[in-house]
């Protein structure tokens, strides 16, 4: 708490990017292919995050007969997320 | 002769006849092969039958007639006696040895001698028994183990539960003085030469572990010297010797190894029926006439509950008892057995636990105590907060029942720790009670100290080994390693300016977002102060009050912090392209929810000045600017600006309604005035935020009429004001309705021109009535399609209007 006190609107450190989109709606890349977009509700150094309203879009690539590659992707909502740090690749602000 | 089946024979054999008529090992000099074999020089290598010498051939191995004479086997032979098992004998009746213990110690817990010769056994009360007890003891550097807890082992009491011997005169046990150990007999010898000779030292140990004397010190004093009766006495201290225990009794050995020596002396006079002339003993044991001897000594002095009894270690000695004495001693008999009985069933469960195990248990609760309370002496609130600040907020918000939760849990910690103390400490006697206290205080010392190192621990952030390119970061829950060392700038301030000016000329997105997390950075300091608002000061602290003083000064300074972060003070640019960086700020959905929180903050001079920054700005507000509909029929807005709009509505609006309704009148004036000069009415009317402000502003300029607190010319410039503004809003009357007659959604509407309709004049109410007459009809007609409680709440809205200005939906049928 008051360790931020001076960071304020300036920005020291790559977190502090995320700061700014806190409670706006951002996009997060994931490993294993998978995007999330939703509000950002909290954050941690460990890039943690809590979502809110999050639609999850995960691309599957499917191999068929003639060994054509077909991606495939499926969506999800959900109201409420929360993304372990280890996997978010991309965290980008959705304007 | 064959292992492994080679064929043994050396070739020499082979042609000297047949072998066995010599036998292999017929050669009893076992080298004389080998030196034979050398000499030859044979080639063949040296076999197993040179060098072996025979011997075992020789044994006589069926010569077993006379095993049984030497070791006792045989049917034949008489059993084996088990005079030699002591220990096992003993370990039959263990648990009733035992048991009695326990019982005695219980009863008979303070038992002091009066004479001063044994005051040495006073020291070391009778300790409760083994079982009971555990090895807690130990744990105390200072303690000598008690030798009377172990003194079932010796043997002594196997047929006697209740090991106090009462010396009786008349019933020798000349079978048992036969026994006597060799110490014992030497001394006797000794004695017998030269009475009063120093007791060489070897036979100490031997005499100390005198369980019947160490525990009934009390039977002792009264035997005076010459006393014949002390054949049970002795009989005893010969078994006890028959057993060793010379390792629990070394460190007895060296602290009372002088009392131990007189006593042993006096021990043997009286055994050895020397009539006592000794000086120095000799009025100590001066005990009362032969003829009392017989009543006085079988009663010890202090015997707890069986007082007056005498103790009857034989059945014998009931026949000589009298009749009550006898029914006495039966009844203590039946009640012992009883409490034995209870004893055992409480204690089944003693001595599982090593005092290790205890002591790991009781460390663990007391570290959780105290990493629960925090530290004792530990009074900062500031740790507390750091540790769990989101249950301290929340806390807070519920309205917690303490202001200092730190407080009541120390506090807490502390009876506990206390009571605990006083239950250990009340069952045991005085030894026990200080053994344990010491243990806690210890335990407590060492928590403290363990508490005290985790806490010194973070501050050493870095290892740097000498030497070395790097440093060894350390890292903790509280403080986790940090992995980027970014440098902040250090004057935070020296980059600043610029970035305001930047901030300024560029007013996007990202500098918004920036100022929105500087306003909420400024709030949480604010709210930081807040929690640490020292108490008011009283009349004469002049301490207090200094403090307090430099409190508001640093309040002040926040305050200036946030005011500025909020950049409500920008000039307003009249037609910029941006808009005002408080509008924008507004924009966002966290910059509105952070209004009510700013109010807080902020005194009233600085709510009117934001209110009328809202005011001015009303059209290019986003709830305002994006949520414009042009009529009924119109598309519903977009799910982001009703959302922005109901945010609005319950994050903004009860701030501004807060002020408003205790604004001055000459306030609620300017602001209308602002509203008509600044904004485009029309606009304005059609959005709900627009609309509720306009209602906020009217509703208050009537409640101040109604009050009487408008001046009269005040209140002709209301008027004056409102006049052109309904005179504004007059032609767009009929599209303030949002969406169509259906949507339902049109309270507020009604709530408008419910105010409009309270302030106007009669010709201006008809001119509204005409302007709405439309959708009231629609509405009512609308209404009675609508189940009961839809179309009375549709009824109610409009009849807010109605009734404003005088009328009923009843009358319109």
């Amino acid at each position: 708490m008051a360790d931020n006190e001076d960071a304020g609107a300036s920005v020291s450190e790559p977190l502090d990017l995320v700061r700014l989109s806190l409670d706006e709606i951002v996009f997060v890349k994931l490993r294993g292919d998978r995007e999330l977009k939703g509000r950002l509700h909290a954050y941690d150094s460990h890039c943690n995050l809590v979502l809110g309203d999050v639609e999850e879009t995960i691309y599957v690539v499917e191999e068929d007969e003639n060994e054509e590659e077909t991606t495939r992707t499926i969506k999800k909502q959900e109201e409420m997320l929360f993304v372990r740090g280890d996997s978010v690749v991309l965290i980008s602000p959705q304007a | 002769m064959s292992f492994f089946g080679f064929n043994t024979t050396l070739p020499r054999d082979q042609d000297t006849g047949p072998a066995g008529s010599r036998g292999f090992f017929e050669n009893p000099d076992p080298f004389a092969e080998v030196a034979r074999a050398s000499a030859l020089e044979d080639d063949d290598a040296i076999d197993f039958e040179d060098t072996y010498d025979g011997l075992g051939d020789q044994l006589n191995d069926d010569q077993d007639e006379f095993n049984d004479d030497t070791f006792g086997g045989g049917d034949t032979a008489p059993a084996v006696g088990r005079d030699f098992d002591f220990f096992g004998r003993t370990a039959q009746v263990a648990d009733a040895i035992g048991e009695e213990h326990v019982r005695y110690t219980l009863q008979n817990p303070q038992a002091a001698p009066p004479a001063p010769l044994h005051a040495h056994v006073a020291a070391h009360p009778v300790a409760e028994s083994t079982k009971r007890t555990g090895y807690e003891k130990y744990s105390d550097p200072g303690y000598i183990p008690d030798l009377q807890a172990k003194s079932s082992v010796w043997g002594l009491s196997q047929k006697k539960p209740e090991p106090s011997p009462a010396p009786m005169p008349a019933m020798p046990m000349p079978s048992r003085k036969m026994m006597m150990s060799l110490e014992e007999v030497e001394a006797q010898m000794r004695n017998r030469g030269q009475a009063f000779g120093p007791i060489p030292t070897q036979s100490i140990p031997q005499q100390m572990p005198d369980p019947s004397y160490m525990r009934h010190p009390q039977d002792f004093p009264t035997l005076p010297d010459g006393f014949p009766a002390n054949i049970p006495r002795n009989s005893s201290e010969h078994s006890l010797r028959r057993v060793d225990c010379p390792r629990i009794c070394r460190t007895l050995l060296q602290a009372f190894r002088s009392c131990m020596e007189a006593r042993v002396l006096c021990l043997h006079l009286v055994q050895n029926n020397i009539p006592q002339n000794l000086p120095p003993q000799g009025p100590r044991h001066a005990g009362p006439p032969p003829a009392q001897r017989q009543q006085q000594m079988p009663p010890p002095p202090s015997r707890g509950p069986n007082g007056g009894l005498p103790v009857i270690t034989n059945p014998q000695q009931l026949v000589h008892l009298t009749e009550e004495q006898r029914n006495a001693y039966l009844m203590e008999d039946a009640k012992r057995a009883k409490r034995n009985h209870k004893i055992f069933l409480l204690s089944r469960g003693n001595g599982l636990m090593t005092p290790q195990d205890k002591n790991f248990i009781t460390r663990i609760q007391l570290q959780q105590l105290v990493a629960a309370a925090g530290n004792v002496a530990d009074a900062d609130p500031e740790a507390v907060l750091a540790e769990d600040f989101y249950y301290q907020v929340y806390s807070q918000i519920r309205g917690a029942p303490r202001q200092h939760p730190h407080q009541p849990l120390g506090h807490f910690a502390q009876t506990y720790l206390l009571q605990t103390g006083n239950r250990i400490g009340g069952h045991g006697n005085r030894r026990a009670f200080q053994g344990a206290d010491n243990h806690m205080q210890r335990m407590q010392q060492q928590v403290q100290r363990a508490v005290e190192a985790a806490k010194a621990k973070p501050k050493n952030k870095q290892l740097i080994i000498e030497g070395s390119l790097g440093k060894i970061s350390f890292s903790n829950a509280k403080a986790p390693k940090p992995m980027l060392n970014l440098k902040r700038p250090d004057s935070s301030e020296g980059a600043r300016p610029k970035k305001v000016q930047s901030d300024l000329s560029t007013s996007d997105r990202k500098s918004l977002l920036g100022n929105i997390e500087a306003v909420y950075n400024a709030l949480m300091s604010m709210e930081d102060m807040e929690r640490t608002m020292p108490p008011p000061p009283e009349e004469g602290d002049t301490e207090a009050i200094q403090e307090h003083m430099e409190w508001r000064q640093q309040v002040q300074t926040l305050n200036q912090k946030l005011w500025q972060a909020l950049k409500v003070m920008e000039p307003i640019v009249p037609n910029a392209t941006t808009p005002h960086p408080f509008i924008a700020f507004l924009s966002y959905p966290k910059g509105k929810k952070a209004i009510p929180r700013i109010f807080r903050h902020i005194d009233q001079e600085q709510r009117v000045t934001i209110l009328t920054m809202i005011v001015v700005h009303l059209d290019s507000l986003d709830v305002v600017r994006l949520a414009q509909h042009s009529g009924p029929g119109e598309a519903q807005l977009s799910v982001a600006v009703r959302e922005a709009i109901d945010l609005f509505s319950l994050a903004v609006m009860p701030s501004l309604l807060g002020y408003v309704n205790e604004a001055p009148f000459n306030i609620i004036i300017g602001l209308l005035g602002l509203v008509i000069a600044q904004t485009q009415v029309i606009h304005v009317a059609r959005t709900k935020t627009g609309l509720g402000i306009l209602t906020m502003l009217l509703s208050r300029a009537e409640i101040v009429k109604e009050a009487g607190q408008a001046s009269e010319r005040d209140w002709q410039q209301w008027v004056e004001k409102f006049n052109v503004l309904f005179d504004m809003l007059e032609p767009g009357l009929a599209h303030i309705f949002p969406g169509s007659i259906n949507s339902g959604d049109d309270m507020y509407v009604w709530q408008f021109l419910a105010a409009v309709g309270i302030g106007a004049s009669p010709e201006q109410q008809q001119r509204l009535v005409i302007a709405v007459k439309d959708r009231v009809m629609e509405t009512v007609g609308y209404s009675k399609t609508l189940p009961a409680d839809m179309s009375s709440q549709r009824l109610g809205n409009v009849n807010l209007f109605m009734r404003a200005i005088g009328l009923d939906v009843e009358l319109l049928g």
